[in-house]
């Protein structure tokens, strides 16, 4: 109860504050809870996997587990970028059916771990139609640069996963 | 989407399986089916389920209920009416829940048979609730309590007459306190009751083995102590009575005979629907318990102590008596109402002499002991038992899986062009051993999830004994290779076919003695279980020297329903392997002419989802041989790998029957699109797997590529490759969450890359659609 309070006297970013990984999408930042975040990893050959949507780049073989890999550019209507050097993969865990599953984010480049205070979020904008902005927890200003936190429950989320299994 | 539940066809397939599992009198099976219809009704469905579905099971569960109620006659003849409706409800959704009035006028028909009048026009339109059963207006939860509590009565019931004396009964549960620990002694207690009855059926061999006898009572001493420490007073009271009993066979007091063992199996039942009781209590909350009367028992455990002094001295019973004699004095079916656990011996109040005729041992006589392989590996097991750890499924897992990538990583360093170019003979001797220490440890990773496939056989060793009895026929279970390794989670799925096809084997394959003496044949029939490794397969077979399959008959029957045309020349092996079809289950029992052919469309079902196969060779008058082959394991296929552009799938070995360059002379179209490629004279339509899987290919024509010929739930097609690059043993993995109609699964290959395996039920879908 005392946490609550707390937090409500912290403003709207109370819960939201934590440390963040961030890593780069064109000219944008965005920011993932580090909670979430398994591992992050070279470009590696992805498998293609048939009767998916174009954002979902495959399978790839992370130590003898087989997970599946998107590409945020994509899934989030941007260019497609050719790989390069610089160019990683950020294994995230989520909820699954069952049991957590690991997806890989295909990300342009990964930048550093910040710890986000309560006081730097801002709730995400309001960009006309929610489907835009569902995906965003709230937007982080910090060092005068602006970072898009994600939900990566709702990006890489399993309903997401098997809404094109159903096709 | 399902959102958790299981799909329709896989509940219904479940349901027909288990209609065919009931034996009268068996309520453990009714109270499963009534598990698997209650996830139909309406409101606990999914939401794609058909409404006639729905109604259908709300009907349906009406009738199950008056089964466990007793308002309906518990008879074989009831459960046939009650498959046909499955086999009904599996029509209509097959018709995606658009049944023509036929089916449905069927349905109605079988459960009037049954009893219980339904209106066909209230499965359509309307409410639900228009049929005179009165089943379907209580909610399901309370319906379900009161066939729990009319389950537990009736089974206590039974036991009232039989054993007299009140003692033993107690009201409330008091041994909630601490489920944890409950939780743990349930699972043991299963584990010490199943090791009870093997060394009991074992005992029969050699009733003075006193080895046998300590195991026994071990598990016996074990659950008389946990229970009295969890105050389960009525399981400590039954456990400690034959505890006692055993302690005076230990010490000599008193000879191990046919009485002693009647009632240690007897009691062996007992407690184990007494600990089943408390699993239920353990889920679903104590409202329903009820405790069981077990004075009968006691009073008979008492008296045959007392009169222990007169028994048959123990070589009596130990003479090997190959005739069986299920016709002289059968206390099971005397003293037993439907309920099994609860029957009580008389035989101890009989004069002693009388006692070697009720021996049930005689009864299946397992195995001569001159023909004894799984005798001897038996009994190494039984030894074993002490020597082993219980380790948690995903950790074994987690560590087959850390061995393959150390074998895929290892042969990746030594292909390391840098690496391979080292002449160092040190390095050379090195990896060798490296890879030998790998493949050891490989293969040990993989025997840790194989268990032998005993625990299964031991049961059918029971099963054949009730058989035989029940039907008064005389039947040798000889069993062999009982040590062969199974994959620990194929063990539970392949019980129930087997069940099903041993049942088959007893029921309808072997006759009674006379006529069986009429074709010359020895009065006692025997029935061979085998089980053995062959090339990367698991073999068992089942067979019985009994009557066989009248192809005749089955040649009518085929015609009768459509399945071939009357011109069509079938061998005898393809005219047999026919009532593995779906138009031979249930809809008429081709029982009453052949003998043969009740449910086998199940069976394969249940053998195909282990990606197994099931095949019958049969000469008419002289038996049948069922031949299952299953992999090995299910975490491993064999498969040949393909390449389409520049993707690679496996296809599963198993499936496929021949790959081929297609020559211009045998491929056609039809309406210049359907193409066909004649093989072996038989049409087989083309797929493209670029098409399918939108992958750019080598070749477009077909001519220049490569296709292989598949089977599938008895569909061939050819699927069109660009190339053949080799066969592999692979591990299944899950996509990690990905769900794609074609695709089984992943492997990682040689390479450390990801290769899909197909799923080919699923690609022959796709091109259908």
């Amino acid at each position: 109860m005392e946490a609550a309070s707390v937090a409500q006297n912290l403003g709207p970013g109370a819960e939201l504050a934590g440390k963040y990984l961030t890593f780069s999408l064109g000219n944008e930042d965005y920011g993932v809870g580090i909670l979430s975040v398994r591992e992050i990893i070279g470009v590696m050959e992805i498998t293609a996997v048939p009767h998916t949507p174009a954002y979902i780049k495959g399978v790839i073989n992370l130590r003898g587990k087989v997970i599946p890999v998107l590409d945020l550019r994509l899934k989030f209507n941007m260019n497609h970028k050719e790989y390069d050097e610089r160019t990683c993969i950020i294994v995230v865990e989520v909820q699954g059916q069952s049991a957590p599953v690991q997806v890989g984010m295909v990300v342009d480049s990964v930048s550093e771990v910040l710890n986000i205070a309560a006081a730097e979020i801002e709730p995400p904008p309001s960009l006309g139609s929610s489907s835009e902005t569902e995906n965003i927890l709230g937007m982080a200003k910090v060092k005068g640069e602006v970072k898009i936190l994600l939900d990566v429950d709702r990006v890489v989320g399993e309903g997401l996963l098997q809404q094109f299994a159903a096709q | 989407m399902t959102n958790g539940h299981k799909p329709l066809s896989d509940l219904l397939d479940e349901m027909a399986l288990k209609i065919l599992m009931i034996e009268p009198g068996d309520l453990s099976i009714v109270g499963e089916l009534l598990d698997l219809i209650e996830q139909l009704l309406p409101g606990r469905a999914a939401a794609d389920t058909p409404v006639v579905i729905q109604r259908m099971a709300v009907a349906f569960k009406g009738a199950l209920e008056k089964f466990i109620m007793g308002e309906l006659a518990d008879s074989a003849e009831n459960y046939e009416y009650l498959g046909q409706c499955i086999t009904e409800m599996q029509e209509s959704a097959r018709k995606e829940g658009h049944p023509g009035e036929n089916i449905l006028a069927q349905f109605c028909d079988n459960m009037k048979k049954i009893g219980l009048a339904v209106d066909p026009s209230s499965l359509v339109g309307g409410t639900a609730a228009a049929f005179a059963g009165k089943g379907e207006e209580k909610d399901g939860l309370k319906a379900e309590e009161e066939c729990l509590v009319a389950a537990s009565s009736l089974a206590s019931a039974s036991a009232q007459p039989s054993g007299g004396g009140g003692a033993g009964q107690e009201a409330i549960p008091d041994f909630l306190q601490d489920t944890d620990l409950l939780a743990g002694f349930i699972e043991e207690a299963f584990e010490h009751l199943e090791s009870i009855e093997v060394n009991v059926l074992e005992l029969e061999q050699s009733p003075d083995d006193m080895e046998i006898i300590n195991n026994i009572f071990r598990p016996f001493h074990t659950i008389k102590g946990v229970s009295g420490f969890l105050n389960l007073k009525t399981i400590n009271r039954l456990a400690h009575a034959t505890e006692n009993l055993l302690d005076d066979v230990r010490n000599g007091k008193r000879p191990m005979d046919s009485a002693v063992i009647d009632i240690v199996l007897t009691v062996g039942d007992a407690l184990k629907s007494m600990v089943e009781d408390i699993k239920d209590v353990l889920q679903n909350g104590p409202a329903n318990y009820k405790d069981t009367d077990i004075s009968g028992f006691l009073v008979n455990i008492t008296r045959l102590q007392e009169g222990g002094a007169e028994a048959p001295p123990v070589e009596q019973i130990s003479a090997p008596e190959p005739v069986s004699r299920p016709e002289v004095f059968d206390p099971e079916e005397e003293a037993e109402p439907p309920a099994v656990e609860e029957e009580a011996p008389v035989a101890p109040s009989r004069p002693a002499t009388a006692r070697g005729g009720v021996q049930p041992a005689s009864v299946p006589r397992v195995e001569p002991p001159a023909s004894s392989a799984a005798r001897v590996s038996a009994d190494s097991g039984s030894k074993k038992i002490g020597a082993s750890i219980k380790v948690d499924v995903e950790k074994l897992d987690a560590l087959v899986n850390a061995v393959g990538e150390l074998v895929i990583m290892q042969s990746l360093v030594r292909q390391n062009k840098l690496v391979s170019r080292i002449a160092d003979p040190k390095l050379t001797k090195d990896f060798s051993q490296l890879t030998r220490i790998t493949s050891e440890l490989q293969r040990t990773a993989m025997s840790m999830r194989m268990v032998p496939i005993k625990q299964t056989f031991d049961k059918m060793i029971r099963l054949v004994r009730d058989l035989s009895k029940k039907s008064g026929k005389k039947v040798d279970l000889i069993m062999e290779g009982a040590d062969t390794e199974i994959d620990r989670n194929m063990v539970d799925s392949i019980y129930d076919p087997l069940v099903h096809m041993m049942r088959n084997s007893v029921d309808h394959g072997i006759s009674p003695p006379a006529d069986r003496a009429q074709f010359g044949k020895p009065e006692t029939g025997t029935v061979h279980l085998r089980a053995y490794q062959k090339g990367g397969s698991m073999m068992i077979e089942i067979e019985d020297d009994g009557q066989g399959l009248n192809t005749t008959k089955i040649r009518q029957k085929a015609i009768e329903r459509g399945l071939i045309s009357e011109s069509e020349a079938l061998s005898d092996y393809e005219l047999n392997n026919l009532i593995f079809l779906p138009g031979f289950s249930t809809a008429e029992k081709i029982t009453d002419v052949s003998g043969r052919g009740v449910g086998m469309d199940v069976v394969k079902k249940a053998v195909e989802k282990l990606r197994g196969k099931v095949e019958v060779q049969s000469q008419s008058g002289k038996g049948s041989l069922f031949v299952i082959r299953l992999p090995l394991t299910l975490a491993i296929i064999d498969g040949i790998i393909v390449r389409v552009g520049s993707e690679r799938y496996i296809i599963p070995t198993i499936a496929i029957q021949e790959s081929m360059h297609p020559e211009e002379k045998n491929y056609s179209t039809v309406h210049g699109r359907g193409e066909n490629l004649l093989v072996r004279g038989d049409l087989v339509p083309i797929i493209r797997l670029y098409e399918i899987f939108g992958v750019a290919p080598t070749y477009t024509d077909p001519c220049d590529a490569i296709v292989v010929v598949v089977e599938n739930e008895g569909r061939r097609r050819a699927l069109m490759v660009d190339e053949l690059l080799g066969k592999e043993e692979v591990v299944i993995k899950n996509l990690g969450g990905l769900d794609v109609p074609g695709v089984a699964g992943g492997t990682i290959l040689g390479d450390g890359r990801v290769g899909l395996i197909l799923d080919l039920a699923g690609v022959m879908a796709s091109k259908a659609d």
